[in-house]
């Protein structure tokens, strides 16, 4: 079953007046529970294609359907139900909200899908015990290690078993012990649960472990290799 | 929506020297506030009830068109009825009649216009605080009845007529036949009200004394009425009107017949919810500027929250469940102290001698006694909260309109 679909999306920015072209007609179908990654050199595109498939920003043209969803055609109330619903996000940067707690903050996601309170406690515990946080739950962001915090993240990002999680660089401020770990529990992830996975990454380690890799290079794909 | 007042009120603390700020000025605001309050309702309060104790009474039952036109011609007989009714109902304190005339003093030295009240002495005591006015340091004595040859005049009055205590003064009136009428008095006593315009005006003397010389028989100008308390006026007059169904006569509460004193206090309460209004207009902008800065600070933090899933409208409520922290924060560090203060006071009074002649003038006395009501402390809440929650708006929308691919891009 398709994932993402991605038909002659185009991304262009104006700068100055001038239009400099991101994406320049990409096709892509991304099939359900793959664990696949984008590479290319800094300004190829790859973020900005994650970000065109997370709804966060809207393609110049071509289509993009995500689940059987068409994003071109939804309201910004209807991308972020689409983002909370089913969509994980995986940042760079961690970005946790700094005032809540590692469990308050997977358990967050679950609260805006209106689960109870029971409900969101235990599920939210069980993936943190997941990846390996089962100690620190009640830490706020800044008692937290780059890597345990990059670990609360993908537990946010899986918690509510999104159809597919997209990480961008998600090992970028790691040392490679931890991020090999941190991927390691990602596949754990989209082995047993069937979670969709794609990253955007310039880490040789994401790639080797990567089981699809597609190379971007000035807007286009440039290869798409599968290691299955 | 609870996480998002939890993630307000703990965003409030990231920057505490900040936050502290702002509910210290709402905290100021509001007990700025309820102390004013306190204060223009103490002395509203005491230049009323010295109005009631000193000329007006609670209530009078007097002829019909006495209050436009003040002559011996308007004085009247209570009928039984009357008087019956002033006996039986319920929430009347007291009741004493009164003869009153525009007329003249005159000493050795000098002469004023006055008003000559013609009192029972002991009803008088019960209906008015005169009795209390009474400077006995000076050497004389409250009037002893009804038939005295008397008078009751002022400390102003008597320096200005170079009068004292036991010395002899005119008075001099028109009666009831329109003749000049008067006699010498001696000064029996000497008061002071809290009222200067009053002291200044107003002597006594005995009721009979003055019935005679005015040629008005057994009649009197008013009854005044004293009530239990002032909320008990507008019904102990209902039923009065009710029982002395006589249109030659006219029952007139103290609201009636000083419509100043209430537009007075319309007016003070007026001038306060504009001073109210100048407070908060800048405490709005002081608590709109925090807020501004604390999404301006949060602005990749909100875009991370919108890229999860968080709707706009739960973003605009955070903001606006931050601002309300704050709001009950400040709530909380200005009621308090502000409800102990104002307690304190309204035991202890503030002295206000020091301005003895604009208290005078007023006629609020020179202790206030501040004092709140519960719905002051409400209306405060409220101002305060509505404030807040004005203020919290624009943020709030700001918020609630970040595009969360701009914010992640923001550092």
């Amino acid at each position: 079953m398709s994932m993402i679909v991605l038909e002659n999306v185009e991304k262009d920015y104006l700068h100055h007046g001038k239009k400099i072209p991101a994406l320049r007609g990409v096709s892509l179908i991304i099939q359900s529970g793959e664990f696949s990654a984008l590479a290319g050199p800094s300004g190829s595109g790859k973020t900005t294609l994650l970000n065109i498939i997370g709804g966060l920003d809207a393609p110049t043209a071509g289509s993009v359907t995500v689940d059987g969803t068409a994003l071109t055609a939804l309201s910004p109330r209807e991308l972020a139900d689409m983002r909370l619903r089913k969509i994980g996000f995986v940042f760079q940067a961690y970005n946790l909200i700094p005032v809540l707690s590692a469990l308050e903050n997977v358990e967050y996601v679950l609260l805006l899908q209106g689960l109870e309170k029971k409900e969101r406690r235990e599920r939210a515990e069980a993936v943190l015990t997941e990846v390996g946080l089962q100690d620190l739950m009640r830490r706020l962001p800044h008692e937290l290690s780059g890597g345990q915090q990059q670990r609360v993240a993908v537990a946010r990002a899986i918690v509510s078993a999104p159809a597919i999680v997209l990480a961008d660089e998600p090992t970028a401020n790691l040392d490679q012990k931890t991020g090999a770990m941190l991927m390691d529990i990602m596949h754990e992830m989209n082995l047993k649960k069937g979670i969709t996975f794609l990253f955007s990454t310039h880490d040789p380690m994401v790639m080797e472990r990567s089981e699809r890799l597609i190379r971007l290079s000035d807007g286009n794909i440039v290869s798409d290799e599968s290691k299955r | 929506m609870k996480i998002f007042f939890l993630i307000g009120w703990r965003n409030l603390w990231r920057n505490k020297r900040r936050s502290l700020v702002v509910i210290s000025s709402i905290a100021l605001g509001i007990f700025a506030m309820m102390f004013s309050m306190a204060l223009m309702n103490g002395l509203n309060n005491q230049m009323v009830e010295n109005t009631i104790s000193t000329s007006l009474g609670h209530i009078a039952v007097q002829r019909a068109g006495f209050q436009d036109d003040m002559k011996l011609q308007n004085s009247f007989s209570p009928s039984e009825t009357a008087l019956q009714s002033l006996e039986q109902t319920p929430g009347i304190l007291a009741y004493a009649p009164r003869i009153q005339l525009e007329g003249m003093i005159r000493s050795s030295e000098a002469s004023r216009g006055v008003l000559i009240i013609g009192i029972d002495p002991e009803k008088e005591k019960s209906v008015s605080g005169i009795a209390e006015y009474l400077l006995p340091d000076q050497g004389g004595t409250f009037l002893l009845n009804r038939g005295d040859r008397e008078l009751l005049i002022s400390k102003t009055l008597a320096e200005k007529l170079d009068l004292m205590v036991g010395d002899k003064a005119v008075i001099l009136f028109q009666d009831v036949d329109r003749e000049i009428s008067g006699a010498a008095l001696n000064v029996r006593g000497l008061y002071q009200s809290p009222i200067d315009s009053f002291d200044k005006y107003v002597i006594y003397t005995g009721l009979d004394t003055l019935a005679k010389m005015a040629g008005i028989g057994n009649r009197i100008s008013r009854i005044v009425v004293r009530t239990e308390n002032r909320d008990a006026v507008d019904p102990v007059a209902a039923h009065l009107r009710a029982a002395v169904p006589d249109p030659g006569i006219e029952i007139l509460t103290w609201k009636d017949m000083a419509p100043n004193l209430l537009s007075a206090v319309a007016l003070f309460d007026a001038m306060m919810y504009i001073f109210f209004a100048i407070i908060f207009t800048t405490v709005v902008f002081s608590i709109a500027n925090v807020l501004i800065m604390a999404v301006m600070e949060r602005f990749h933090e909100i875009g991370v929250m919108k890229s999860i899933g968080t709707r706009p409208v739960w973003i605009g409520a955070m903001v606006v469940f931050e601002a309300v922290n704050l709001a009950l924060a400040g709530l909380i560090a200005g009621v308090v102290p502000g409800l102990l203060l104002v307690g304190a006071l309204s035991v202890t009074g503030i002295d206000f001698s020091f301005y003895m002649e604009s208290v005078r003038v007023w006629g609020t006395g020179a202790v206030v006694y501040p004092s709140i009501k519960p719905m002051d402390v409400w209306v405060s809440a409220l101002i305060v909260m509505g404030t807040t929650l004005t203020a919290a708006v624009y943020p709030a929308v700001k918020a609630a309109r970040i595009k969360p691919l701009e914010a992640l891009h923001f550092i």
